[in-house]
């Protein structure tokens, strides 16, 4: 009797210990590997497991998770825990019985507990798998139309039941927390584009929502895989004159740009979709083995079976396609793209630091370059590059503001590395542009004060020069490499406007920068 | 939902504008998209990059018109310039032949580099100095048909030709974009997203209808 209430005693200690057991401490490890990693070389890069956390921490909200019936039985489980230390510490000496008999309730409560826990989280687990499959049945209505399974459409099915659960999770509860259906019911009683992003970011608030959470996903994937790259001190060559990242084994810019045209290939996307977290790992550990053994970046990437602008591409649109899902009114042309915006809003501004030392590491070269020219120009006049007299004014003295020409549009374009979105850097770049018309408008205005107003705009004549004289002025290298990362990871739809012109001409008039420092070839005179 | 309702298209295009300093070709593109009804024709990028709005046959058509820095120092990343173009505009001076052959170097590039996607029209400017004319009419629409593309004779300065031009390009264009969509098996791949060309949108069914034709933006 004695001893099978000592072995009793044993099982409810060892229970009761583990109860106490703090689940893991991922914290504290994170923090001695970023010290670590601090001591022997400074990266500004957070290493992933850190980025990851701050992922969660920043995207936590209102919505509280419901506890599993087994955390409810464990919670109950810790007070009675808790009343039995009281009472034990109570209890006068020498009570051994008492002790005894109320160490052996406190485990026969904890074990009942635990027993009807387990079984109702057992029926609740059915009634979710059986809703499970019913929503399920549901998505592959949904996507009957469709036909075939590409793994592709099994993962957005499987996505869109994660939202269908989503949706009907907030649907049983208070009616405030049921946000899905009245953002639809706006929507559908008054259309208007400016709900689409007040939506767009009331959905991203929702930590627990399948997009946020996808979201997240792709987010850490991409840090995951460039961190390696970035935190190391290697630079890379890039393949010859390549300026794609897209596919490094291409050997002219005009081959670069018609490969890096079929970004979305469907191995690409099958990649994508079938990737599991222990390849992460995989790769992880291939990418620590490698990470000083690469040296250019053609032979580093063909290594790495993977690109960052298709991978991006991918998965941004991916994000795209679930948001539609889940928010059919958004499925028209205009909002399509305002959501698109709202998500790459939300995408990019963690990772662009990342993505833009990567692109560092390939471009250092046409970096050293532009650097060269700045030194050699870095006083130039706009009429030492090219730009004609009567676009700017003869003597500074004619400057009421600024210092030198074009300074306002110079001070524009000096904003553009400081903005972790590419879709604000373009409109940087397109006020740049803007602010150059204007300030041309006005010199020539000065220079032809007498004669009768000419209405000769300017074009693409007039406005390289000026560009490069500007590009030159702001003496930011990475201004270069900001450049070539926005072309890969900007929106195509935006690529045919006016924003893409704008992009296109400053590339232009950087690539002419970097060539002037070598000399008479590239000299205004000569051209 | 969206996609059912109207049915009809909006076609957007990419025009590249190519042609030597002084050839003539800020005062063609000017004139073509100034509109006589609203003096700010002019966008806020001037005449380096330009829209227009059109309505052929009952279809609405979207012109982007990318306008080139001739100079030669400029030219290295001409590729960027003309990628995904579905038009190319290059322009002469009907007194300069060798602006005239200036074109012909463009057309090669465009040809090697985007093959018979692109539709070309080949533009001899300035006809109202047709006393100085270097170039033969005969050798440039020989040329032009040699090689696929159209040849026009402009006068930005009395304003002849212009009009005729770009509406037989947006029709070439059109044309090549039916074509195109013919081939893809049109429709079901609407989520498509390519990185060549942005051609069709689907139009929403709360835009407002376009009134009239040739609006300019």
């Amino acid at each position: 009797m004695l001893r099978l209430a000592e072995q009793c005693l044993e099982r409810a200690k060892s229970f009761i210990g583990k109860s106490l057991d703090p689940p893991g401490p991922p914290m504290t490890a994170g923090h001695r590997r970023m010290l670590s990693d601090g001591g022997e070389e400074r990266s500004p890069f957070l290493p992933p497991e850190v980025f990851q956390r701050l992922q969660v921490i920043a995207s936590q909200d209102t919505s509280r998770k419901e506890l599993t019936p087994i955390e409810e039985a464990s919670r109950l489980n810790q007070k009675l825990k808790a009343n039995y230390e009281a009472r034990l510490a109570r209890l006068p000496p020498g009570q051994a019985y008492q002790k005894t008999s109320l160490t052996l309730s406190l485990q026969r409560q904890m074990m009942e507990n635990l027993i009807i826990a387990k079984a109702r989280q057992d029926a609740l687990q059915r009634k979710m798998e059986e809703r499970r499959l019913r929503l399920q049945e549901e998505a592959n209505r949904r996507f009957a139309a469709s036909g075939g399974m590409t793994a592709e459409e099994q993962e957005q099915r499987l996505l869109y039941t994660n939202v269908l659960e989503y949706e009907q999770d907030h649907d049983h509860k208070a009616q405030q927390l049921d946000w899905p259906k009245q953002w639809k019911a706006n929507m559908k009683n008054n259309p208007d584009a400016s709900l689409v992003s007040d939506l767009v970011s009331h959905l991203l608030s929702r930590s627990d929502h399948p997009v946020v959470k996808l979201l997240r996903k792709h987010q850490y994937r991409v840090y995951n895989r460039l961190y390696p790259i970035v935190s190391g001190g290697a630079s890379l060559r890039p393949s010859h004159s390549s300026n794609s990242l897209t596919r490094p084994d291409t050997s002219a810019d005009h081959q670069s740009f018609i490969s890096s045209s079929s970004s979305l290939s469907p191995s690409h996307s099958r990649e994508l979709t079938t990737e599991e977290d222990e390849e992460d790992e995989a790769h992880k550990q291939r990418m620590v083995d490698r990470e000083n053994s690469f040296e250019d970046l053609e032979t580093f990437l063909t290594q790495l079976d993977w690109t960052p602008s298709d991978y991006i591409h991918i998965a941004i649109d991916q994000l795209l396609s679930l948001t539609l899902l889940s928010f059919e009114c958004l499925n028209t042309s205009t909002y399509k793209d305002l959501c698109l915006a709202s998500l790459e809003e939300a995408f990019f501004p963690p990772l662009w630091s990342a993505l833009v030392a990567l692109f560092r590491k390939v471009h250092w070269e046409r970096e050293e370059a532009f650097q060269a020219s700045v030194r050699l120009y870095h006083d130039a006049l706009p009429g030492d590059v090219g730009v004609p007299s009567k676009l700017f004014p003869g003597d500074s003295g004619m400057l009421q503001h600024a210092s030198f020409p074009y300074e306002s549009a110079v001070q524009e374009l000096k904003l553009l590395v400081q903005d972790g979105c590419p879709q604000r850097k373009l409109e940087c770049i397109v006020r740049t542009l803007r602010q150059i018309c204007i300030c041309a408008e006005d010199y020539r205005g000065l220079n032809e004060a007498d004669s009768a107003p000419k209405t000769a705009a300017i074009g693409a004549d007039d406005l390289l020069p000026i560009l490069s004289f500007v590009a030159l002025r702001c003496q930011c290298p990475q201004l270069v490499s900001e450049c070539a990362a926005l072309e890969e990871f900007i929106h195509e739809g935006y690529l045919i406007g006016e924003e893409g012109y704008c992009l296109t001409s400053m590339q232009s008039a950087l690539a002419y920068v970097e060539s002037l420092h070598t000399g008479v070839a590239h000299h205004p005179a000569n051209a | 939902m969206a996609a059912a309702a109207g049915g009809s298209r909006t076609y957007s295009f990419k025009v590249v504008l190519l042609g030597e300093g002084c050839v003539g070709k800020t005062s063609l593109v000017l004139r073509y998209c100034e509109n006589k009804f609203n003096d700010k024709h002019i966008t806020t990028l001037q005449a380096s990059f330009l829209t227009k709005k059109l309505n052929i046959t009952g279809k609405r058509v979207n012109l982007a018109i990318w306008d080139t820095a001739g100079q030669e120092r400029f030219h290295a990343l001409g590729p960027i310039y003309y990628r995904d173009s579905n038009g190319a505009v290059l322009v002469y001076d009907i007194t300069d032949q060798d602006s005239f052959q200036k074109v012909k170097n463009w057309v090669k590039e465009l040809r090697k580099m985007l093959g018979n996607d692109i539709c070309l029209c080949i533009v001899g400017n300035k006809i109202d100095l047709d006393k100085d004319r270097n170039v033969s009419v005969e050798e440039a629409e020989s040329y032009a048909e040699s090689v696929g593309a159209k040849h026009f004779h402009t006068s930005a300065k009395l304003n002849k030709g212009i009009e005729e031009l770009f509406l037989d390009l947006c029709k070439r264009m059109m044309e090549t974009a039916q074509a195109d969509e013919r081939l893809k098996g049109n429709g079901s791949s609407q989520s498509a997203s390519s990185r060549r060309g942005v051609q069709i949108v689907d139009d929403e069914p709360q835009a407002t209808p376009s009134g009239g034709c040739c609006s300019s933006g």
